[in-house]
């Protein structure tokens, strides 16, 4: 009989062995969960959602502010702004009476996809066409936390030098539109423009670089004409 | 500091595997982190020592294995190691998407990994049985 006196042992590993198990888990998972139900929302409200990122100081709200101002007439637009602290910039945007959240993130670096999911409870979404998501001052922690909007935009100065690209360019790697904004002041700060555009591109050769000078006016139309090809 | 995030995330993932599994005690976690993220290895095995120092799992070792960066290119077909772009300042050569054959804009294909790959444990000592 092939089976007649057949073992069977009970193996008890001993507190010294060690044993590994495949646990194949996304850090990012549940924001990114959480930014495709934002992108499902925003779709059946047929809303496009922007996101803008940028170091502090590059003119993100400024830039905003001309964005709301040359669509407001057009189409629903609502803005929510991302601040560790003040109500500073969502302070500006309501003066242009558009709906605003204002998103506190308190000691937080960036914005998630949870916060921007809760701001999304918080307006009426059936008559709006586009959302505008100023992300919090920083070149670096919003990169790894999508929101659910449709397009990235990084937005940069020549005023923080002439190395930011390079500086940070894991920032730009996720996004698909890049301003360059207060080029009247490049001569003064002796930073190249060109040059800016050329490390964008050897970064991502298919990025749109706009370069703007929102307080003049200069650049914000092709920005909108690039937003809302999107 | 979106590390803080990132280690907090994956130690509430311990804490859940713990949880469910009291015969085992996690001594390591290795985890995988792609060359086109920006996440800091040593702040975020610093944030993951921080967190855990009274939890269950303190004690427990996070390994991190990077992940080097690979590219397809929709215009040429090239698909393998992305360009680097070397002299980027003084710091290490960066992983761009510019095609290395093509020069046109490719997407990555690995290298944008944040994940858990796998724990190691012991069985715990169940109280009582031990020395």
């Amino acid at each position: 009989m092939p089976n007649e006196g057949a073992v069977q042992v009970t193996l008890e590993a001993s507190p010294d062995e060690i044993y590994d198990i495949e646990l194949e888990h996304s850090l990012l998972e549940a924001n990114e969960k959480l930014a495709i139900e934002n992108r499902a929302l925003l779709d059946r409200h047929g809303i496009t959602a922007i996101d803008f990122m940028g170091a502090i100081g590059s003119g993100k709200t400024t830039l905003i502010t001309k964005l709301v101002e040359k669509l407001k007439d057009k189409f629903g637009v609502a803005v929510f702004n991302g601040d560790a602290t003040t109500s500073n910039d969502a302070d500006a945007i309501a003066r242009q009476n558009v709906p605003v959240v204002q998103i506190a993130t308190i000691n937080g670096c960036h914005l998630d996809a949870n916060l921007v999911g809760k701001g999304l409870k918080k307006i009426p979404l059936e008559n709006l066409k586009m959302i505008f998501i100023e992300n919090i001052g920083n070149l670096i922690c919003p990169a790894e936390f999508p929101l659910g909007s449709k397009a990235r935009v990084v937005v940069v100065s020549v005023t923080e030098g002439p190395w930011m690209v390079r500086k940070h360019p894991h920032m730009f790697l996720g996004a698909q539109v890049v301003v360059i904004n207060k080029i009247d002041l490049a001569e003064a700060m002796e930073v190249s423009v060109d040059q800016l555009i050329a490390d964008v591109h050897a970064l991502k050769p298919d990025i749109k670089v706009i370069p703007t000078s929102c307080k003049r006016g200069t650049g914000p139309d092709e920005v909108v004409e690039t937003l809302l090809a999107i | 500091m979106h590390e803080f995030s990132i280690a907090s995330g994956l130690v509430e993932k311990l804490l859940d595997f713990a949880e469910k599994n009291h015969d085992k005690k996690i001594v390591e976690v290795r985890i995988a982190i792609g060359e086109f993220t920006q996440i800091e290895e040593e702040q975020l095995s610093f944030c993951y020592e921080s967190i855990i120092t009274e939890m269950p799992i303190a004690g427990s070792r996070l390994v991190i294995e990077p992940v080097l960066g690979k590219v397809a290119c929709p215009h040429c077909s090239y698909a393998g190691p992305p360009k680097y772009w070397e002299g980027v300042l003084t710091g290490a050569p960066v992983a761009t998407l510019q095609c290395p054959k093509c020069g046109k804009a490719a997407v990555a294909t690995e290298g944008e990994e944040c994940a858990i790959r796998s724990v190691r444990f012991k069985p715990n000592e169940i109280a009582g049985t031990g020395p």
